[in-house]
């Protein structure tokens, strides 16, 4: 234990102090959130605000084939009617950025109308990427005319609007807020932590094993009087720790980021911070050790086979693709923890923790989670530790 | 004293490497040693000479445990390589040319780390660090890290990281091969007074200025194979050359 301590400590020391390995295990999960959260957030909603602001500049042709429509687009808050233009010219405005939409009015229009038909109104406009919010305002202003001439019908037919709606459908959705949020966010929020739980393993990994080899250090190491296991155990612990500190900081960053934006809704916030909470974030992080226990083993095994640091990273980065893989299937709707999925590695994570942050978690299936983490850690130990007492592995390339 | 006795090692080849040794190459393992056996004795300088690939490098890491024979025996201080690891591990020293430090811990970490490693007590340990980094000058930089140090510095604290348990055999696996003139003496001077304290010295190098300085037994070996053991004295003394590297080039193309 003695042995085991004073390893672990001086890979731990030697880890923390390595800035690339800092930086991916606490400066990048801690800043993230907030920056994508709080920045992000921040300049979407004002993007949004601007374009829900911007006055929009509209062409109106044949407007007098619709009565009462000029009036109603002058009279709309941020909308201003150009001079007329011909409907030809249209198109080549509305590229230019020179107008923002084009209302042509059918020359039938008012016929069609008053012969209780629906009359024709083209919207040309430029989609584009303002969120579709000037479709959207356009569409409520035709809506509103539209409105306005049913009304009209009615009352000239002296008949009540009510009259069309047979069926008035009343929706009551049993989940709770927790569970609604939870399956939505469920989804997203294991997808950082797996992330995070291999990132933050990836960088000690290959330095305690492949960067040992390349500095040359492994040959002092092997010649103390301690055993390989011994000195497989400290790295291990540090990549264990590395990747479930890198997790926990990940959960801090989010934490931070979800108490800084504003713009969230309260009811949001509640649910959000609800999911945050002691049991859902403990249950997790008992998932998490025996997958970090697993990556661990992975990645100090072939970081051990590579001949150098940057041969292990080679190998090993592309594996990231591989992890957001089954993580990603975990957020496709209609996926959910059955016997099958629970033996799946990652992937297992990934729905056991929607399940859990939405508290409908079957403890049955969550036993099956765990067992099949457990046998897959022993596994990637077991091969680590043949690995590692290799001799073709250990003094590859030396 | 160490006592190696027929010793050979085989190394298993990937598919790679068995394709890169050419059609001609059927085996799936090549010998790094065969048969080799020799004596070191405690106070005596024993070098072992050979080109590179020859299998030096090889032969001092079955010394130090971190290889196991393919065949044959290695026995260092009474205790078998194969047996006892561990009681072999706690009185070797190994140095090798690459300083083996890690940059990011400070020499008194470092030195600290190996002799925990060691189970030296705290008693025991503070003793030693301060006759070792008083002898070797360590003190001014113990708490720098080790990547900020110069060479010579590096070089310092691996002979204290090597010695700090006070083994009672020290290997130096080409430790001058990558230093300059004045690191080189300095470890020069280190295996001299590992020799005058009575420690069993094991030197490896292909430098013949080296050879000629410390020597005191020779074993060259090439290909695996041995072709000469002896004492020093012997060698020159039945030269057919007129110089120990003329020699040394002579053997090395007859086997």
């Amino acid at each position: 234990m003695k042995t085991f301590l004073t390893i672990f400590r001086k890979e731990f020391t030697d880890t923390v102090r390595d800035r690339r390995t800092l930086f991916i295990m606490v400066i990048f999960p801690l800043l993230l959130f907030p920056l994508l959260f709080g920045g992000i957030t921040k300049l979407q909603v004002s993007q949004m605000k601007k374009v829900e602001e911007k006055i929009l500049r509209v062409a109106l042709i044949n407007a007098a084939g619709a009565p009462g429509f000029e009036a109603m687009v002058s009279a709309s808050r941020g909308m201003r009617i150009t001079p007329p233009i011909v409907a030809d010219s249209a198109q080549p405005f509305l590229q230019r950025d020179s107008l923002d939409a084009v209302i042509i009015v059918a020359a039938d229009f008012r016929d069609k109308v008053e012969s209780l038909n629906a009359g024709t109104m083209t919207v040309m406009f430029k989609s584009g990427d303002d969120y579709d919010i000037v479709k959207r305002r356009l569409h409520d202003l035709l809506r509103n005319y539209e409105k306005q001439l049913i009304t009209s019908r009615f009352a000239k037919l002296k008949l009540d609007q009510t009259i069309v709606s047979a069926v008035h459908v009343e929706e009551r959705d049993v989940a709770s807020i927790k569970e609604r949020v939870g399956k939505v966010l469920g989804g997203f929020i294991p997808y950082l932590f797996v992330i995070f739980c291999f990132m933050g393993s990836m960088y000690p990994a290959i330095d305690l094993a492949a960067g040992e080899k390349e500095r040359g250090t492994i040959e002092t190491l092997l010649t103390a009087p301690v055993s390989r296991f011994q000195i497989l155990l400290g790295k291990f612990a540090v990549v264990v720790l590395a990747g479930i500190l890198s997790a926990v900081i990940s959960m801090i960053g989010l934490y931070t980021a979800v108490r800084q934006v504003k713009e969230m809704p309260q009811e949001m916030l509640t649910a959000v911070m609800g999911i945050l909470d002691v049991q859902s974030i403990l249950l997790t992080l008992s998932l998490l050790l025996p997958l970090t226990v697993f990556f661990a083993g992975f990645l100090l095994s072939l970081s051990m086979f590579a001949k150098s640091y940057k041969e292990a990273q080679s190998i090993i980065s592309p594996l990231t693709i591989v992890v957001i893989l089954p993580v990603a299937i975990g957020m496709v709707p209609g996926i959910g923890l059955t016997s099958t999925t629970a033996l799946i590695p990652v992937l297992n994570v990934s729905l056991a923790t929607k399940e859990i942050i939405a508290g409908t978690i079957e403890p049955g299936l969550l036993a099956l989670v765990y067992i099949s983490l457990i046998v897959l850690a022993a596994l990637s130990l077991w091969m680590c530790t043949q690995w590692f007492n290799r001799e073709e592995t250990i003094f590859r390339g030396t | 004293m160490i006592v190696v006795e027929h010793l050979s090692k085989q190394f298993a080849l990937s598919r790679q490497q068995r394709r890169e040794m050419g059609a001609a190459f059927t085996g799936k393992t090549i010998d790094a040693l065969q048969d080799v056996s020799f004596r070191c004795t405690p106070g005596r300088i024993f070098t072992l000479l050979g080109p590179n690939g020859a299998g030096k490098t090889t032969a001092l890491r079955l010394i130090a445990t971190m290889l196991k024979p393919s065949s044959g025996s290695v026995t260092v201080a009474g205790f078998d390589t194969l047996k006892n690891p561990v009681e072999v591990r706690k009185r070797v020293g190994f140095l090798t040319g690459n300083t083996g430090l890690y940059d990011r811990l400070t020499p008194n970490e470092l030195v600290k780390y190996y002799a925990d490693l060691h189970g030296l007590d705290q008693r025991t340990y503070s003793a030693r660090r301060e006759e070792l980094f008083t002898v070797l000058g360590i003190h001014e930089f113990a708490t720098r890290r080790i990547a900020k140090l110069s060479s010579g510095m590096k070089q310092k604290v691996s002979i204290a990281r090597t010695i700090i348990h006070n083994p009672d055999i020290v290997v130096f696996d080409e430790a001058t091969a990558a230093l300059d003139v004045v690191a080189s003496r300095s470890i020069i001077q280190f295996i001299r007074q590992c020799k005058g304290e009575g420690k069993t010295v094991v030197f490896s190098t292909h430098r013949m200025g080296e050879v000629s300085l410390l020597s005191d037994d020779l074993a060259i070996i090439h290909k695996g194979r041995l072709i000469y053991s002896g004492t020093y004295k012997e060698f020159t003394d039945q030269m057919k050359t007129s110089s120990v590297e003329d020699e040394f080039v002579r053997l090395v193309e007859a086997a």
